[in-house]
């Protein structure tokens, strides 16, 4: 039990089964019922992503502006749009802010997550109730919890300083959007607030279907406790919680709303990301082709973790 | 024209785009009527919610009746208004006619993408020239605006008197004011100097008043205007969180009676009404030095024709712009929607009915358009302004440095 | 036993503590909701004197677009499940070097921004005349549905034993039949998780609504909200109202979604 880990397949093989891989060969004349089953959703992706991923690449490379929108004309520009966002004064702390704001917020979502869930496990009276209103907060509109979140961090008459200082925990209101040293912390701590409940419930979800028959067999062999989440818990979610890490760090890095809802990349920059400084030249300076390079940019670094997932992924299948 | 083929090509190559091609290009349906009568015209804008949005609409349908057409309206929310544009525009779907921010138009109208209205018919004559400088590029006019507006002074009419001070005339009395109306959960006053478009425009009274100018944003009339900002919140009369606040916030705060004086524009006065325990009133931005005028920004929203190859069409979009800048229509949107008409020889008689709207009417008549000076450029400068304001209230700059730092030299 | 009853009313009573914890906001949305100007400037922790305007107003309003967000929901997810699940059933259990090849795609799906997508969509809706219509926004929704629930059900059927469909096969059962037969049961709790991320996708979806709408007919809550939104008045009162109103319904939806993912049903299905 030292060093080997209990997996649904060793409960699940009833006598010996080594024949599955090889499967795939015995049936060859299904093989076009297995390009059936992917079929509807390749179409779909082909038609939802085939046009804007070239788009997005191509846009890069060309001065899009605003009259571009109306005379179809944005002459190629090379890699001169690249050169440009890279070199802006706002890049490196961008970059710095973009990668704070994605590793503080997918930690602390992932290990609150985590808590939360396997507290969760353990049945007691409520529980699927309260677990599924811990959803609760996605289902308001972004543009309503961030105005809630303003209105509660607000400096003077929030509630949270109302109620630290009543409390005696600090003596000063804290700054929580107001101060260029403060809002970063702040915006993270949205942002994890917002993840909790995507992570509980995933993980809740992957734990549930991990078989009891492993926890009991666990248990002849004195794997409880943190030796059962060791050997039995961790192996089993592994493929969910991969999932969940990739799917959090892809979402997370383009986090826009709730940046530009609770400070709008403010004060004095402070919250700027590579997310927001896009949506600003897009946006607002109407330098599409900038906008365009600066996401390529923040696709490339997400383009990293998904590489990261598929090895990782790939290891477990063949193990 | 490379890129565009090459687009077509590829989107030529997704799923979507090949049940497209059965479908053929049916694009702009509104333009083919060419020669026939005009019985519908199409039109955006962004008065999203009422009650502005069934007050405008008041005005639409009846210059449509006037005209003998009917209108098919679209509402946005405002921030998107120019995303909306933009899809639009490079669908060829634009409508008949569109509403534009007064800073917009000359941007939108150095794409090509509207039409000179002088040439339909339709003149600034009479309307402040404020006003034209803002719709008119390279010459020509692309945009009227029945109604304007700007920002001016409001303040608790009680708090003031309860201290015992008149309204500030000039900057040292706003300071005094301020400092004086501030109390253990009351700021002297609120106003919004957020990274915004909204920031740099709650500026510009001050900035401009004070001989400021955006064509050089580096000169000791600036800093000044900012140093009255800093001056402000570090002697705590204001909010350190006016650098995340809106306009919307500013007006929160008076009505809940957290500051004793704020920096808003006439389309609050509604929900002051609501809460008539609140009361009020209004007095121009004040000035440096008792010998300047008050100079404040030009608000509001101009309508304008986009580019139609249908003639006719395009004709009675002109039209039925004309007839939303009569003086009837103007008088009407003015009185409803606590605005200013554009007409300088409307403004007596409008003050006459609606003595509320005197402040406001009083800085509109000497207030400048944004876009006045620069024209397309004028955003890069707005950009400068509000970084510069959260670089100076933050501490990260002083005001003589901020404007130096935020233009990038 | 006792003992053990004791210790569940105290999970009890930690799990009603973390609820607190993280539904404080939307308490304090609930109270802003019953204040006359719709913010706690200076509200208490009780709205001592609610107002219920926003409510009456949300109600009028609101309620027609509140039957759009569910129906636009309701339709990603069933949509989406469609798709999805044969795709994830593929891409865990059938070998080829092709399955890499389209995770990344579909990860690289996830990474363009939804404006992207938006305006590639309006330009190809406006031709096919699919701009305010259900269908269409259903359609958009699954851009973000489709790859997610590919995802996630791919990760939980990882795990599914091939011997279970390879019994199957052995009566006879072709491929698919043995799919619908055998896998879709078992896969009951992950097929949920993964439609009701995707209904929440759906109902927050505020982006496609803006973008694909033109007129004022298909309109979801998102959008409705924004009839309180103005560019220089908001009414914060009756946003905030629509947003409590517009929960309700789905939160009931979801708690009857959740009921369902049992415990160690694979386990129970294996035996």
């Amino acid at each position: 039990m030292a060093n080997a880990t209990l997996t649904r397949h060793d409960a699940a093989a009833s006598g010996p089964e080594p024949a599955h891989r090889r499967r795939g060969r015995r049936h060859r004349g299904e093989d076009l019922t297995k390009i059936l089953f992917v079929l509807p959703a390749a179409l779909a992706m082909i038609a939802l992503f085939g046009y804007p991923v070239v788009k997005n690449l191509l846009m890069s490379l060309q001065d899009y502006g605003l009259r571009t929108f109306f005379t179809g004309e944005a002459p190629w520009v090379g890699l001169k749009n690249y050169t440009t966002v890279v070199t802006d004064q706002l890049f490196s702390q961008a970059m710095v802010n973009t990668a704070l704001f994605t590793i503080g917020s997918i930690a602390f979502q992932f290990t609150v997550g985590l808590a939360l869930a396997l507290f969760f496990r353990r049945r007691f009276p409520l529980g699927n109730l309260l677990r599924s209103l811990l959803l609760l907060p996605w289902l308001l509109p972004l543009i309503v919890s961030s105005a809630t979140w303003r209105s509660i961090l607000e400096q003077d008459s929030g509630i949270l300083n109302r109620t630290l200082t009543g409390l005696g925990i600090i003596d000063d209101p804290v700054p929580w959007l107001n101060s260029p040293s403060v809002a970063l912390i702040a915006v993270i701590g949205v942002n994890i607030w917002i993840g909790i409940p995507f992570n509980v419930t995933l993980l809740y979800s992957g734990l549930a279907e991990i078989p009891e028959e492993l926890y009991e067999a666990g248990q002849l062999d004195g794997a409880t406790g943190w030796l059962a989440f060791r050997y039995i818990t961790w192996p089993n979610l592994r493929a969910v919680a991969s999932v969940l890490l990739v799917l959090g760090v892809v979402y997370t890095i383009k986090v826009l709303d709730i940046i530009l809802g609770l400070t709008g990349g403010g004060p004095a920059n402070a919250t700027q990301t590579l997310a927001t400084q896009s949506y600003e030249r897009s946006f607002i300076d109407f330098k599409f082709g900038e906008g365009a390079a600066l996401s390529n940019i923040l696709i490339a670094i997400s383009l990293v973790f998904a590489v990261l997932y598929l090895r990782a992924t790939r290891r477990a299948v063949d193990e | 024209m490379i890129s565009n083929r090459i687009a077509a090509t590829l989107a030529g190559a997704t799923a979507l785009s090949l049940v497209l091609a059965g479908c053929g290009d049916g694009g702009n349906g509104s333009s083919s009527s060419s020669g026939q009568s005009v019985s519908s015209l199409t039109v955006l804008d962004y008065y999203n919610n009422d009650p502005d949005k069934a007050l405008v609409q008041k005005g639409l349908d009846s210059c449509a009746s006037k005209l003998g057409i009917t209108i098919q309206r679209e509402t946005v929310p405002g921030d998107t208004l120019i995303q909306k544009v933009l899809q639009q525009a490079s669908s060829k779907t634009l409508p008949d006619v569109l509403m534009l921010d007064n800073p917009d138009v000359q941007q939108i109208a150095a794409t090509g993408a509207l039409a000179p209205l002088n040439d339909l018919g339709l003149t600034g004559d009479g309307v402040i020239q404020g006003m034209v400088d803002a719709t008119s590029y390279q010459g020509k006019l692309y945009g009227l605006a029945p109604v304007t507006n700007t920002i001016a002074l409001f303040y608790n009419t009680q708090m003031l008197q309860e201290a015992g001070i008149q309204p500030p005339k000039t900057w040292d009395e706003l300071k005094a004011a301020a400092k004086k109306l501030t109390k253990p959960g009351r700021y002297g006053i609120a106003f919004n100097a957020n990274a915004t478009y909204e920031g740099s425009w709650q500026f510009l009274p001050a900035m401009w008043t004070n001989g400021g100018d955006e064509t050089d944003l580096k000169t000791p009339q600036v800093a000044e205007a900012l140093q009255l900002w800093v001056d402000l919140v570090q002697s705590g009369s204001a909010s350190k969180s006016v650098i995340n606040w809106t306009q919307g916030d500013a007006k929160d705060q008076f009505v809940a009676g957290k500051a004793a004086m704020m920096v808003n524009g006439p389309w609050q006065i509604p929900a002051l009404e609501k809460t008539p325990n609140v009361k009020w009133d209004v007095v121009t931005f004040p000035l440096n030095k008792p010998d300047q005028t008050p100079v404040a920004p030009l608000g509001g929203e101009a309508w304008t024709v986009p580019l139609n190859k249908d003639q006719a069409k395009q004709q009675k979009a002109a039209d039925f712009v004309k007839c939303l800048n009569s003086d009837e229509n103007e008088l009407a949107w003015a009185k409803a929607r606590f605005t200013v008409p554009t007409k300088t020889a409307l403004l007596d008689q409008y003050v006459k009915e609606k003595p509320s709207m005197k402040a406001f009417t009083e800085q509109v008549r000497t207030a400048r358009s944004r876009t006045g000076k620069l024209g397309d450029k004028w955003p890069e400068a707005a950009k400068v302004i509000y970084q510069a304001i959260a670089l100076a209230l933050t501490g990260k700059a002083s005001a003589q440095d901020a404007f130096k730092q935020a233009s990038g030299g | 036993m006792s003992d053990s009853t004791v210790r569940r009313g105290i999970y009890t009573v930690i799990g009603v503590l973390i609820l607190c914890v993280m539904l404080f906001p939307v308490y304090w949305m609930v109270n802003a909701s019953l204040q006359p100007s719709g913010n706690t400037l200076t509200a208490g922790f009780l709205p001592l004197d609610p107002t219920f305007a926003g409510y009456r107003r949300a109600l009028s309003e609101q309620g027609q677009n509140l039957v759009t967000s569910v129906i636009i929901a309701a339709g990603t997810v069933v949509l989406c499940l469609l798709v999805s699940a044969p795709c994830a059933y593929a891409l865990s259990q059938f070998r080829s070097r092709w399955v890499g090849i389209a995770l990344l795609a579909i990860l690289v799906s996830q990474m363009i921004p939804g404006i992207v997508i938006a305006n590639a969509l309006y330009t190809a809706y406006e031709r096919l005349g699919l701009l305010n219509s259900i269908p269409g926004l259903i359609v958009a929704n699954c851009s973000s549905g489709i790859p997610f629930a590919i995802l996630i059900l791919r990760s939980f059927m990882l795990s599914l034993p091939p011997s279970l469909v390879e019994a199957a096969r052995v009566d006879g059962a072709g491929l698919f039949r043995a799919f619908v037969a055998i896998v879709l049961p078992i896969s009951k709790n992950s097929m949920i998780t993964a439609g009701l991320f995707t209904f929440l996708f759906s109902w927050s979806d505020f982006l496609f609504a803006l973008t694909l709408t033109t007129k004022g007919g298909v309109r979801p809550v998102t959008l409705g909200i924004y009839q309180y939104l103005g560019t220089q008045v908001q009414n914060w009162n009756a946003v905030m109202a629509t947003a409590v109103l517009s929960a309700i319904p789905a939160i009931v939806l979801l708690i009857a979604a959740q009921k369902y993912i049992a415990a160690g049903a694979i386990g129970g299905a294996v035996k």
